[in-house]
């Protein structure tokens, strides 16, 4: 059913060089959220 | 419905079976039927994950959640960006490189053909069940509002998914659902654009955003941690976390997508790119509930949403013990308008000592209207409505059929059918896939040519799809049996998580660990349901945690069928 896939290769991401510091970014987007709708939530509470 | 609606809304349906069936050309081998030939680009993979998993009833009832309990429910998806980070770490890679169909099959490869049947019959139940309630829940809120008949409702909506998916496998799937997420967003900003824009003339978006913080709308986020609280930060980074991980990692309805992946790099973006998406939406969805609710407070809403409910309450026999609680409420909801009127009033001129008064009142006529509301609701179960009588799912169609103008309605009904539609494709789908490949490819008939494999999915698809629409036509019959259905599904992905993580991280772990592991894990999570009060977010944490304990603990005792974890 299928060809060989057990080495395919991992490519680079497409920006910030290595996937290590697009899962970084992605967690402090996270964190950035979070600060974001927590003020949100004081401002307006 | 006016003819514009009808035809926005035909037009729409048209143009989604029209594009499916075009994309899904050339899907005439198993693997280009199944995963597109393994060809999709991750913005394509990114939008059909949402898709997939957001719901007819999601975009309903998320807005009604915001208008009666505010914003907090948007913490429930802090967890899913770790979740996909960790996914994309792990499981991505190892999935491309296992070359499989399923998430099951890697199991095999993994542990052995026992734990990979018992996954897949887990999942067959548990998608199983829900996948005719992605049908039917849209449908039965549908024939309420327009009065249209649930059966024949979710019978159009069956038909159109049978149609593409069908033809087309993965790809028409795919594809369609990234048409019906652009539905789906394009209908969301307008009716947020359009609430806004029917807040009374003195009423301005700075006044709507501190009249729906004063009335509690806008709780974000809530940072204290309480087990019993479904909704705060750490059930939401916790709870959420382990909850998208096993969604994510273990649901072939999810998994599926992002197999059909070009290669790795563009499986991740579509993971990470969901991840950094799925918040503002759902923040957005909530937001217009809350936006809604601030509308209401100019408004005057009905005492029940649900206008069937409304119906039986004007009517001759009941009329005479509804006016009193009719006009209870019709003050209390002019005692509200004039304590918000004076409170976006005391803001514009800085009258801060006013406010905390002003908030009182408006909370004391809240309470009047919460109390005619629970009044209401007595007399209509009183006289044979239903006990478990809820309208939370009415409050956002109910606004946008009352209020809305021609051709918008038509689009936020078409967004309805685009949601349930791209729900029920993908669930039609990994079914399909699960059946012919854990089942029927590796038990009943393993060395059959390409094109048999190819034609037994295909007739896998039909049936899925005709079961849902079946079980859809007879989920009326069901009850409050739907309730426990759609809690079913969420006590089953913490054992399911749980076999995968001894997969990818517990080298030493055995098949019988895993196997055994995952019947204990499950046994846990009925202990926990049954005889504990613990919101179910944590399910999956006691699940996942006691699989992991059980198998590294079962394998140390009898190592006998180790093996190595795949390359």
């Amino acid at each position: 059913m299928a060809t060989d896939r057990a080495h395919i290769a991992d490519e680079p991401p497409p920006f910030l060089g290595t996937w290590r510091r697009v899962y970084t970014g992605v967690l402090i987007y996270l964190a950035c959220l979070i600060v974001v709708f927590y003020v949100f939530t004081r401002i307006f509470s | 419905m006016r003819p514009l609606d009808w035809l926005v809304l035909s037009g729409t349906l048209a143009a989604i079976v029209s594009y499916g069936l075009y994309k899904g050309r050339g899907s005439d081998t198993m693997n280009k039927y199944l995963l597109a030939g393994r060809t999709m680009p991750w913005y394509a993979m990114a939008l059909s994950i949402m898709a997939t998993q957001a719901s007819a009833i999601t975009f309903i009832s998320t807005t009604g959640q915001a208008y009666v309990d505010g914003m907090r429910f948007v913490q429930f998806y802090f967890g899913m960006p770790i979740a996909m980070v960790i996914l994309c770490a792990t499981a991505v890679p190892l999935f491309h490189r296992a070359n499989v169909y399923t998430a099951y099959e890697f199991l095999e490869k993994r542990f052995d053909a026992k734990t990979r049947a018992l996954a897949s019959v887990v999942f067959l139940i548990q998608r199983g069940l829900a996948v005719g309630l992605s049908l039917y829940a849209p449908a039965i809120v549908l024939a309420v509002i327009f009065g249209w008949p649930d059966r024949i409702t979710t019978l159009v909506m069956g038909a159109l998914i049978t149609i593409y998916t069908v033809t087309g496998g993965i790809k028409a799937v795919t594809w369609t659902d990234v048409q019906q997420m652009i539905i789906i967003l394009c209908g969301l900003v307008v009716a947020f654009i359009m609430i806004v824009h029917m807040l009374p003339r003195d009423v301005s978006f700075s006044d709507a955003l501190y009249l729906a913080g004063a009335t509690g709308k806008l709780n974000a986020v809530d940072l204290k941690f309480d087990l019993n609280n479904r909704y705060n930060l750490w059930s939401g980074l916790i709870g959420g976390c382990f909850l998208a991980l096993s969604y994510f990692g273990c649901d072939q309805s999810q998994v599926q997508r992002y197999l059909t992946g070009k290669s790795i790099a563009q499986s991740k973006l579509s993971l990470l790119f969901t991840a950094m998406a799925k918040i503002p939406m759902q923040f957005l969805i909530l937001f217009v509930g809350a936006m809604v609710f601030v509308f209401f407070l100019f408004e005057r809403p009905p005492l029940l949403f649900q206008s069937v409910a409304m119906h039986e309450l004007e009517s001759p026999g009941l009329q005479a013990r509804y006016a009193p609680i009719g006009a209870e409420f019709s003050q209390a909801f002019e005692r509200r308008k004039q304590a918000v009127i004076a409170l976006a009033e005391a803001r514009r001129v800085h009258a801060d000592g006013k406010r905390a008064a002003l908030i009182g009142q408006y909370r004391a006529a809240q309470q009047e209207i919460n109390a005619a509301r629970a009044q209401g609701v007595k007399l209509y179960v009183s006289a044979g409505g239903e006990k478990a009588f809820n309208d939370t799912n009415y409050i956002f169609l109910s606004f946008v059929t009352r209020y809305l103008p021609a051709g918008i309605v038509g689009l936020l009904i078409a967004v309805i059918f685009a949601a349930a539609m791209s729900s029920s494709s993908g669930e039609v789908n990994s079914l399909a896939t699960v059946t012919v490949i854990d089942v029927y490819k590796r038990h009943i008939r393993p060395a059959a040519t390409d094109r048999h494999y190819l034609w037994v999915s295909r007739l896998a698809t039909a049936f899925w799809a005709s079961y849902a629409v079946f079980f859809a036509q007879y989920a009326k019959k069901l009850g409050s049996l739907i309730e426990a259905v759609n809690l079913l599904g969420s006590l089953f992905y913490g054992s399911l998580l749980g076999v995968f993580v001894l997969a990818f991280w517990f080298r030493r772990v055995s098949g019988t660990g895993a196997f055994i592991g995952m019947l204990v894990g499950e046994a846990a999570i009925f202990a926990a349901y049954w005889f504990t009060g613990i919101s179910f977010l944590w399910y999956n944490v006691i699940g996942c945690v006691v699989v992991i304990v059980t198998g590294v603990v079962i394998s140390s005792l009898w190592p006998a069928d180790r093996v190595a974890r795949p390359a």
